[in-house]
């Protein structure tokens, strides 16, 4: 489960929500100090910790920031970090940054660029990363299809795929493609960790990934094909705003952890 | 950067598009999903404004307080990689831009730092201080500061006005911010010119009050230090109950 502030009492003061790990953007927390500062010690103490940014801009024409990736490096030790994810997008540009994620055109020398960056900050941070399939609004100027794209740059890069079975269905439905057949050409053996969420539909023809509503039966559908498919890994719920009853929560997760127990026979474990 | 020129352009295109909603040409690209960007982008940027400053939301109205987001995200290259960080760029771009005169509204800059500065002393990175103890000599210990605290001129009393009475009262004002040691709830004070001398010599010079009060009358050539130092008692202990003082600093003894 990703922790939030609206919903921390439920972890730290009720137990209302006891999950295996608990994932946070860095961003939200390096150098914080105070009452939230105490706050996130007290889950990092409690919890395995998954960091997932969203500033470091992997597709981004300007240099990396290692300033950041050295504040990074300092966050995963101090809080014995196990998986550190990014998004395959870029965040950054003309070094203004956009705080979101913005889609890589899918091309030759994208993949050239975004694998020798992610070498750089694998090498850096003496780790391997893992990358989130992003969804994403409209194509910019692709010369592969989104599939081709990530197969090469997984494989080239040496990195782990965060497998977003949300967003696969979101750009399924923007894009007009099979999400089954997307998830099937997805490198699976590279999978170290899935995402869950819910979406919002804005318009006939558009789908935007919110992670503000519950996940809709198509999406446990495409879980469930997935998981039918992977090796056991982390599966995170991801829940940013428009919070429901903490049961309601714990609903999603227990249907999550129905689907993964059908094929997982072990529990699922932290990588 | 193993980008092609052109490669670089389109994410150049959609980046400048996404901050401005000028007119642009992607290849490939939808309508629709380009439009959802810039919303998607603009959104953050306001969302994170509006929550930082709830007064200068609520006072600016709709076109102006518009009008400073779509300025501000289209001319400033933000730099920090933590958004909610971003709002100190915001007070530093409307500062310089000078937005108060251009805008008849001088106490603008004062609303949005002083707004500001709750919530960087609510997040700042804990500071440990000196050991100290509860029991002491207030005229001559040496007193230990919290050091969760930021000290901010105002040349408008935000805090003590609504923003149109404010600006019929310029003048000098110290504001103090501070993070209390156990709630870590931000409080705030109100210091007169002698308070602010007062602190500013027990933070950072070590001074005691009777030194403080001693240099004073020997500055100004006073008759008598005592109402000064009477001042600066009642002062120090409001605030040692307040916890922006938070106790005597402990005799530190030799090492050999």
């Amino acid at each position: 489960m990703g922790f939030r502030r609206d919903i921390a009492d439920a972890f730290l003061k009720t137990n209302e929500i006891i999950p295996d790990f608990v994932e946070v953007a860095p961003e939200n927390w390096i150098n914080m100090g105070g009452y939230w500062g105490a706050q996130f010690k007290e889950i990092s103490r409690c919890f395995p910790i998954f960091l997932h940014g969203l500033s470091l801009s992997i597709g981004s024409p300007d240099e990396l920031d290692f300033d950041f990736l050295r504040q990074i490096k300092n966050f995963i030790a101090e809080h014995d970090v196990r998986v550190y994810s990014e998004h395959l997008s870029f965040a950054k540009m003309d070094n203004a940054h956009l705080y979101d994620l913005l889609p890589i055109p899918f091309r030759d020398d994208s993949v050239k660029h975004v694998v020798a960056r992610i070498k750089q900050v694998q090498d850096f941070l003496e780790m391997p990363i893992a990358i989130e399939n992003v969804s994403y609004y409209t194509p910019v100027a692709a010369q592969m299809t989104e599939s081709e794209f990530i197969n090469q740059i997984v494989s080239q890069s040496g990195c782990n795929l965060l497998l977003d079975v949300n967003n696969v269905y979101v750009n399924a439905f923007n894009h007009h493609y099979d999400p089954y057949e997307f998830i099937s050409d997805m490198p699976l053996d590279r999978v170290a960790y899935i995402h869950m969420a819910g979406h919002e539909q804005v318009s006939p023809t558009l789908i935007v990934d919110t992670h503000g509503e519950a996940i809709i039966d198509p999406v446990y559908d495409l879980f469930d094909f997935t998981v039918a498919k992977l090796k056991p890994v982390p599966v995170l719920l991801e829940r940013d705003f428009n919070f429901p009853e903490i049961r309601m929560l714990n609903h999603e997760m227990n249907q999550l952890r129905s689907i993964v127990h059908k094929y997982w026979i072990k529990d699922v474990v932290p990588a | 950067m193993l980008y092609q020129p052109d490669t670089y352009k389109i994410e150049q295109d959609l980046s400048r598009f996404g901050r401005t909603g000028n007119d642009t040409f992607i290849p490939g690209a939808t309508e629709e999903g380009l439009r959802q960007y810039r919303r998607l982008l603009r959104n953050n940027i306001n969302n994170t404004m509006v929550q930082a400053f709830p007064i200068s939301r609520q006072v600016l109205p709709d076109d102006e307080w518009n009008e400073l987001i779509n300025l501000f995200f289209a001319n400033h290259d933000a730099k920090t990689t933590q958004i909610w960080k971003l709002p100190a760029e915001f007070v530093t771009f409307v500062k310089e831009k000078d937005y108060a005169t251009l805008w008849g509204k001088p106490w603008l800059n004062d609303l949005l730092y002083f707004e500001w500065i709750e919530i960087e002393v609510y997040t700042m990175p804990d500071i440990e201080a000196e050991p100290f103890t509860l029991q002491g000599d207030i005229r001559n210990g040496t007193i230990v500061v919290n050091l969760e605290y930021r000290l901010i001129p105002l040349r408008y009393p935000v805090h003590l006005y609504a923003v149109e009475e404010a600006k019929n009262h310029p003048g000098d004002y110290f504001m103090m911010v501070y993070r209390h040691p156990e709630t870590r709830e931000v409080l705030f004070a109100d210091l007169s010119a002698l308070d602010t001398f007062t602190f500013e010599n027990i933070a950072h010079e070590q001074l005691s009050l009777s030194d403080i009060a001693a240099g004073l009358k020997l500055q100004f050539a006073l008759s008598d230090q005592h109402p000064l130092l009477i001042n600066m008692i009642a002062f120090v202990q409001e605030m040692m109950a307040q916890k922006l003082f938070l106790g005597y600093a402990v005799e530190r003894k030799e090492q050999f």
